[in-house]
């Protein structure tokens, strides 16, 4: 169809790939800035590759702030809740797309509440409670308050409900037992939902910054996120170093998006569907 | 009348020492079956209640109290919420949130539309361009705001373009009427792609065969769109405006790193104003009370939005 209106298709095409030029723009600037010197970050015009490279920045921007330490967190907190959050949305989205029991309509109801409240509200008392259970600058404070989050509940139980019954039903009848039931004939069949949630839940983990930002205080335990933060602590902003870092940061997240574009997307798409 | 029942014979009593006999509930094929589905329910459930309805209902009873940290809660009944309505600053609070989130949205909802329809036709490197339109929106949210810090510096890549075209450079974080402005451009560089995949979903879900049968009727191009496209990519409109609505409202990270709030609060969305009096002025009765406003805004959309979903959802 497009093909046929001509110019406004020529349009089209020039309008889509300046906006890709300007989307890309900003990140392209941060990259350059990464290798400049510190007196020729704002010279004009501007020097899209910088010669010479200035590769230093790099170990120097690293070890300015024990960055390594901040990425080891990081990991051990996203893979943490996203094991378990994915694991405990699994079981409890097949409990309710395939059991029957009383007050499972109201406990869905009450489950799927939970998604309409921000973090911005709950982060007094939420506080206040891990405050209270002597979790503040600790590993499981990073962790189980993010682990209870329903969202997965919801998009796993949506993904379940479309599989047929009879198959839960006849994998009974084999003396599967309820967990081999699951373990072997459902996870396998939702593998693409568990990939989106694991993903999705990934990502907005490793990209928390309200939360740990909170509860922790202790440099040890930093999370990359609250890392970062730190270069703004400083009197004179060391933009290249900053630029340097930020680029690192944004690589594992990046790599991730390519690997699995797909379920990527789908995951942004769906957060969407959160809060 | 007791003759009546037969349930209670003696020989379906559990005998002592009959293990099986023990727990006759659980004999039940129904039985068993619901208790494996509580039982599977169960752990998420128990984070859930601690860690969001115990919370929630504390949020509640920490806004009718005052509260330092230090010394325990006084009850002080609605005080905290007459408070907040005089309050100039809260005032402040809500309007800024306002319009950063209605500016940012109702621009997404355009232009989001505009570059799906475009990116809808057949282009040369499609899945290339999707990716890099996609970079902004998964760069970790504190590199999101670093980059914007950077941007908005006076010699800034912002005022080199304005320079470009002959334009005067802005003071783009300490002019209170640039920086929301300023916030928005930010706003849309990561949003509306996000937002342009959702409508690209909705587009491609419209069969091809409606516009065959508008071109036969003479319908194409502007016609086409006003009379097959829009009408038919109305639940997903809907659900962009409310989807951006709740998640615009949601703006903190970059805010409290970019600005903190200022200048003179000119950022100081709703979300950085509970912070604020919470963790900086430990006023937790009075941000728990901030926190409750912002609650029934936000639901209201959450509503809304389950709502538009389940429409959806019959059809």
């Amino acid at each position: 169809m497009a093909r046929r209106l001509g110019a406004l298709y020529w349009i089209g095409v020039l309008l889509v790939v300046a906006w890709g030029v300007v989307q890309l723009t900003p990140i392209l600037w941060m990259i350059s800035t990464s290798l400049k010197p510190l007196n020729r970050v704002f010279d004009l015009p501007i020097q899209w590759i910088p010669r010479p490279p200035q590769w230093a920045n790099y170990p120097a921007a690293w070890n300015q702030f024990p960055f390594a330490r901040y990425f080891v967190n990081s990991f051990i907190v996203s893979l943490s809740v996203t094991v378990l959050n994915v694991f405990l949305c699994g079981l409890a989205g097949y409990s309710l797309a395939k059991y029957r029991y009383f007050g499972q309509r109201a406990l869905f109801i009450a489950i799927l509440s939970t998604l309409m409240l921000p973090i911005e509200v709950l982060m007094v008392p939420t506080f206040l409670i891990v405050k209270s259970l002597g979790w503040l600058n600790t590993y499981q404070g990073l962790i189980i308050p993010v682990v209870a989050d329903a969202f997965g509940v919801f998009l796993m139980r949506q993904f379940m409900l479309g599989l047929p019954d009879s198959l839960v039903e006849a994998a009974r009848i084999d003396g599967a037992g309820e967990l081999g039931t699951y373990f072997r004939i459902v996870v396998p069949l939702i593998w693409p939902a568990v990939l989106t949630l694991a993903i999705f839940t990934w990502r907005e983990t490793w990209d928390a910054f309200v939360w740990p930002y909170i509860i922790i205080t202790n440099d040890s335990l930093r999370t990359v996120p609250i890392g970062l933060q730190r270069f703004q602590e400083q009197y004179v902003t060391t933009y290249n170093s900053v630029m340097a870092i930020s680029t690192i940061a944004m690589i594992p997240m990046v790599l991730l998006f390519f690997f699995f574009q797909r379920a990527f997307i789908r995951g942004i798409a769906l957060s969407g569907l959160k809060e | 009348m007791r003759v009546m029942g037969t349930r209670t014979t003696p020989a379906e009593l559990p005998k002592p020492g009959a293990p099986v006999r023990a727990r006759p509930w659980l004999r039940s094929a129904e039985a068993r079956h619901q208790a494996w589905g509580y039982l599977f329910l169960a752990p998420m459930f128990v984070l859930l209640i601690a860690f969001k309805f115990v919370p929630m209902v504390q949020a509640f009873y920490l806004s009718l109290t005052s509260y330092d940290l230090l010394s325990p809660p006084k009850f002080v009944g609605l005080r905290n919420f007459v408070t907040l309505l005089e309050d100039p600053l809260f005032h402040q609070s809500v309007s800024v949130t306002a319009y950063y989130v209605f500016g940012t949205c109702v621009l997404i909802w355009f232009l989001a539309l505009g570059m799906a329809l475009i990116f809808n036709a057949p282009l040369p490197a499609k899945n290339t361009l999707r990716t890099i339109y996609f970079l902004p929106a998964i760069v970790p949210v504190v590199v999101y705001a670093i980059i914007w810090l950077f941007m908005f510096h006076p010699y800034g890549l912002l005022n080199v373009a304005l320079h470009g075209i002959g334009l005067p450079a802005i003071h783009w974080l300490t002019d209170t009427r640039a920086v929301l402005p300023g916030f928005i451009l930010a706003g849309l560089w990561r949003f509306v792609p996000y937002f342009m995949i959702i409508y690209l979903a909705g587009l491609q879900n419209i069969p091809h065969e409606y516009y065959e049968a508008a071109a036969i009727d003479g319908a194409a191009g502007a016609q086409a769109f006003g009379f097959v496209t829009l009408p038919l990519l109305r639940p997903t409109i809907l659900l962009v405006m409310v989807v951006s609505i709740i998640l615009m409202s949601k703006v903190f990270t970059n805010v409290l790193i970019i600005t903190g709030g200022g200048p003179d609060g000119a950022t100081r969305v709703l979300s950085l104003f509970i912070y604020q009096t919470g963790f900086q002025f430990f006023k937790m009765g009075l941000a728990s009370a901030a926190s409750i406003f912002l609650l029934f805004g936000t639901m209201t959309f959450t509503l809304l939005q389950l709502r538009l979903f389940r429409d959806d959802a019959r059809g």
